[in-house]
C-alpha cells in the first residue's frame, strides 16, 4: 500500500507526538485539573474551587519573592556559565599537547552525579575541615571563616557558582562544536590583514558563534530555571528562604505545607511562563541574523 | 522418546508434587522503610533481617532505607500510589499525617499483647495513643543531651554548666583558637526544631498548646528561650545555619566544637575521634535556673500499613520477633548509645549491654537513659496529644522562627508572635 505523500510526514512524527502527549500533555492536564481543586495531601480528594488557587498564589508575596529569585537565578547562571564556557571553549579550541585529554576531562564535572557534587562542595565549604576557608584566611581574603550556606547573599551566590561549575562543561562542548565550524582560513586572512586577537574574536568568532549562543541561551534558561536538586540538597531553600526559587517553593507547598492544589497552580504558572519564553526565543532564533 | 503416555503422566505428576508441595503456606514478602540511613545501621538491620528471614521461611522482610527530610512527602505519595511499605518507622508527629489520609489502622490490641509480654514504658505508648486508637508500635527512645570533653572544660577551668548563665559563660570562654564554644544549628530543619525545643523545655516553655488546644507558643518564656539561643549562636561556627545532625557531630569529633547538643556522639567519637571513653562527657541540657533537666525525647515506633490481613499478620510476627530481648538489644545497638529501650525486659537485655561499644561507654549510656526520663516532645506534653502539631513539625516552624531572628535579624518577641501566627495558619 502506498501512503499518500502529504500524509507521510505525519506517519513519521506520529509516534513521537503520541509519546510526547503521553509523557508531557497528560501530566500537564492533570496538574491543571489539580490546580482547580482544593486537594491538600497526596492521595486525598478535594472540592472544585475554580481559579481561587491562582488568586491566592498571585496575591501571595512569597510567590513573587520566589519568582524574583528564579529570575535572578537564571540570569546569574546564564552569565557565569556563558563566561566560564566561553573561556574554556576558546582554550580547548587551540592546538596544544594534551588537548584531547583536556576535552574529555572537562566533561567530568558534568557527568558526576548531583549528590556527589553536593557532598564535595558541602565538604569543601565546611568550617569544620573544609579547605576553602583556610585558603581564604591564609591568602588574607578574610580573617574569619565564612558560612557559605549560612548567609543569605553568600548562600545564593555559592549555589550559582556550584550550579555553573556543574553545567558549564555542557555549554563548553556546544560552543566548541560551534567554534570548530568556523573556517580557519578566515582567521588566517584576518591575521594577514593585521587583525589582532581581540579583533579576530570580535569580528569573526563572536558573530559566527552567536547562533550557537542563542540556542544555548534558550536551553540554559530552561535548564537553570528548573534546577531543584542542587538547591534542595545544599540549602533546602534557606537560609531564611533566600534560595527558595519556584521549583523549591512548589515542592515545599506540595509536600511540606500539604497544599497540593496550590503547588499545582504555581507549577502551571511557571510552565506557562517557560513555554512563553521558549516560544518567543525559538521564533527569534528562527529569524535571519540581520533581522534579530 | 519412548514410553507410554500413562508412564509419562505419572512421572510429570510426581515431579510437580516434588516441586509444589501441597498445603505449603504462601510466601509473604514484606517491605520495611526506615530512616536509619548510615551504612552501619543499614548493615545491622540487614543482619537482623537475614536472621528473621532464615528462621521464618514463609516470610521475607527486605529493608529500604529512607530519608527523614523526604519521608513526610514520600510516604503519603507512595501509599496513595499503592506502592507503600508494609512497615514504616515513625516519630509521634508523623502518624497523624498518615492517619489523615486513611493509611493507618489501630494496633491497640497488638500493643496490649506486646505490653503484657515486654512491659512498655507508658510514655512510649502514650505518644501514639489518640483519636481512639494506638497508631504505631513503640520501638526505641532517643533524647537530646549536652556532650563535651571533660579535658577541654578542665583546661579552661570551667565546670560542667547547669544554668543558662553558666552555659553561656562556658561557651564564650571556650570560643577561640580555632574552637567554637557551642555547636548549635540554625537551619530550618528538624535538628534545629529539636535543639531549640530542648532549650525551651528548660526555660518553662515546653507547652506549645494550652490544655484546650489553643496555641501557647507566644509567651514570655518562649521569647526568653529564643533570645538565649540566639545569643549562644555567637559561639557557634558560622555555617551553623546550614547544619543538620552530621555537621554537629563532625564539628565535635574534629574538636572544633567544645560542646554540642546531640542525641549521641558516641559512634562518631569512637570511630573518628579519640575514642577515649574517659574523656567523653554527657549531661542533661542546662536549664535557665538549674532547676530542671528537661530535654526533647522521641519514641520512635513502627507503623503497620498493610491492608491485607495476611501481610499484617506477617508484619506483626516480625515486630514480635524484633522485641524479643535476644534480638532487641542488637537492634538498638545499630547505633550504640543513641537508641534506648522502651520495654522493661529490653532495658535489662544481655543483648543490649553486652555490645562492646555499649560496654565501653556504659556510664555515658546510663546518663543518657537517666536524662531520657525527663524527655518531652512538643505537641505531646503533659499526657495530651495534639495531632495538629504534624503540620507545624513538617514545616519546621520552631526552626523557621529562629531563622527569622538569627538570619533576618527580626526582634525576638515579634518573631515569636509571627511564629504563633504561622502555626495557627498551618493548623487551620
Amino acid at each position: 500500500m502506498k501512503i499518500p505523500k502529504h500524509i507521510l510526514p505525519f506517519a513519521f512524527i506520529g509516534p513521537a507526538m503520541l509519546f510526547l502527549a503521553a509523557m508531557l500533555l497528560w501530566p500537564l492536564a492533570q496538574a491543571i485539573i489539580l490546580s482547580l481543586q482544593s486537594v491538600r495531601s497526596v492521595g486525598t480528594t478535594g472540592d472544585w474551587v475554580g481559579l481561587s488557587n491562582y488568586r491566592e498564589v498571585l496575591i501571595d508575596p512569597v510567590f513573587w519573592g520566589s519568582a524574583w529569585l528564579s529570575l535572578i537565578w537564571v540570569l546569574a547562571n546564564a552569565v557565569l556559565q556563558t563566561l566560564l564556557a566561553l573561556v574554556a571553549a576558546l582554550a580547548l579550541n587551540q592546538s596544544f599537547p594534551g588537548v584531547r585529554i583536556a576535552r574529555t576531562w572537562i566533561v567530568l564535572t558534568w557527568i558526576v552525579p548531583t549528590v556527589v557534587v553536593v557532598m564535595i562542595w558541602r565538604w569543601l565549604f565546611s568550617t569544620s575541615g573544609g579547605i576553602v576557608n583556610p585558603l581564604l584566611m591564609l591568602s588574607g581574603v578574610t580573617d574569619a571563616p565564612v558560612g557559605f550556606f549560612a548567609n543569605p547573599t553568600i548562600a545564593f551566590a555559592t549555589l550559582v557558582f556550584i550550579n555553573s561549575w556543574r553545567w558549564f562543561p555542557f555549554i563548553t562542548l556546544m560552543m566548541l562544536a560551534g567554534l570548530t565550524r568556523i573556517p580557519r582560513d578566515l582567521y588566517e586572512a584576518a591575521s594577514i590583514d593585521g587583525a589582532g586577537p581581540w579583533k579576530r574574536f570580535s569580528r569573526i568568532t563572536w558573530p559566527l558563534l552567536a547562533p550557537t549562543l542563542g540556542v544555548l541561551l534558550v536551553i540554559g534558561t530552561l535548564l537553570s530555571f528548573n534546577v531543584f536538586d542542587i538547591i534542595w540538597l545544599l540549602t533546602a531553600g534557606g537560609p531564611a528562604d533566600s534560595t527558595r526559587t519556584l521549583p523549591v517553593l512548589i515542592y515545599e507547598t506540595a509536600f511540606k505545607s500539604y497544599r497540593m492544589s496550590e503547588a499545582a497552580a504555581v507549577a502551571v504558572l511557571a510552565t506557562v511562563f517557560l513555554m512563553g519564553f521558549a516560544l518567543l526565543a525559538t521564533r527569534w532564533l528562527a529569524r535571519p541574523p540581520e533581522a534579530r | 522418546m519412548t514410553g507410554s503416555p500413562k508412564r509419562y503422566l505419572l512421572l510429570t505428576g510426581a515431579a510437580l508434587l516434588a516441586v509444589l508441595p501441597l498445603g505449603a503456606a504462601a510466601q509473604v514478602d514484606l517491605t520495611l522503610w526506615h530512616m536509619e540511613q548510615p551504612p552501619h545501621r543499614v548493615e545491622r538491620v540487614q543482619i537482623l533481617l537475614d536472621e528473621f528471614n532464615a528462621s521464618h521461611p514463609e516470610i521475607t522482610v527486605s529493608q529500604e532505607p529512607q530519608n527523614w527530610g523526604e519521608i513526610y512527602a514520600k510516604a503519603p505519595a507512595a501509599l496513595a500510589a499503592g506502592v507503600g511499605p508494609d512497615m514504616l518507622f515513625a516519630i509521634p508527629d508523623f502518624t497523624p499525617i498518615l492517619l489523615g489520609i486513611g493509611a493507618l489502622t489501630s494496633v491497640e490490641d497488638f500493643v496490649t499483647e506486646l505490653d503484657a509480654e515486654h512491659n512498655f514504658n507508658p510514655s512510649a505508648v502514650e505518644a501514639y495513643s489518640y483519636d481512639e486508637g494506638v497508631w504505631a508500635v513503640p520501638l526505641y527512645n532517643m533524647s537530646m543531651n549536652l556532650w563535651y570533653r571533660p579535658s577541654v572544660l578542665s583546661a579552661a577551668g570551667i565546670d560542667v554548666p547547669q544554668t543558662w548563665d553558666e552555659w553561656k559563660a562556658a561557651a564564650e570562654t571556650l570560643t577561640g583558637d580555632g574552637m567554637y564554644g557551642m555547636g548549635l544549628p540554625a537551619n530550618q530543619q528538624l535538628y534545629t526544631d529539636q535543639t531549640i525545643y530542648s532549650v525551651m523545655a528548660n526555660g518553662g516553655a515546653s507547652e506549645i498548646y494550652n490544655a484546650d488546644g489553643t496555641l501557647n507558643f507566644d509567651n514570655p518564656h518562649t521569647v526568653e528561650a529564643y533570645s538565649f539561643y540566639n545569643d549562644m549562636l555567637a559561639f557557634s561556627p558560622p555555617d551553623a545555619a546550614s547544619w543538620t545532625w552530621g555537621e554537629a557531630e563532625a564539628c565535635f569529633a574534629a574538636n572544633s566544637c567544645a560542646m554540642v547538643m546531640q542525641f549521641s556522639v558516641i559512634s562518631t567519637y569512637d570511630t573518628q575521634a579519640e575514642g577515649n571513653a574517659e574523656d567523653l562527657g554527657v549531661v542533661a541540657i542546662p536549664s535557665r535556673d538549674g532547676d530542671t533537666s528537661n530535654t526533647i525525647a522521641y519514641t520512635n515506633a513502627v507503623m503497620l500499613l498493610s491492608q491485607d490481613e495476611e501481610r499484617m499478620e506477617a508484619s506483626k510476627t516480625f515486630v514480635r520477633w524484633l522485641l524479643e530481648p535476644e534480638n532487641y538489644g542488637r537492634f538498638l545497638n545499630m547505633e550504640p548509645g543513641l537508641f534506648m529501650p522502651v520495654t522493661a525486659d529490653g532495658a535489662e537485655a544481655e543483648s543490649f549491654w553486652s555490645d562492646p561499644m555499649v560496654d565501653k561507654y556504659r556510664s555515658q549510656i546510663e546518663t543518657v537513659i537517666e536524662n531520657s526520663q525527663n524527655g518531652m516532645l512538643f505537641g505531646f506534653t503533659s499526657g495530651r496529644v495534639f495531632p495538629a502539631i504534624s503540620a507545624i513539625s513538617a514545616q519546621n516552624v520552631l526552626a523557621e522562627t529562629l531563622q527569622s531572628i538569627a538570619i533576618r535579624g527580626e526582634d525576638v518577641a515579634t518573631a515569636v508572635t509571627d511564629g504563633q501566627a504561622r502555626m495557627q495558619d498551618l493548623t487551620e
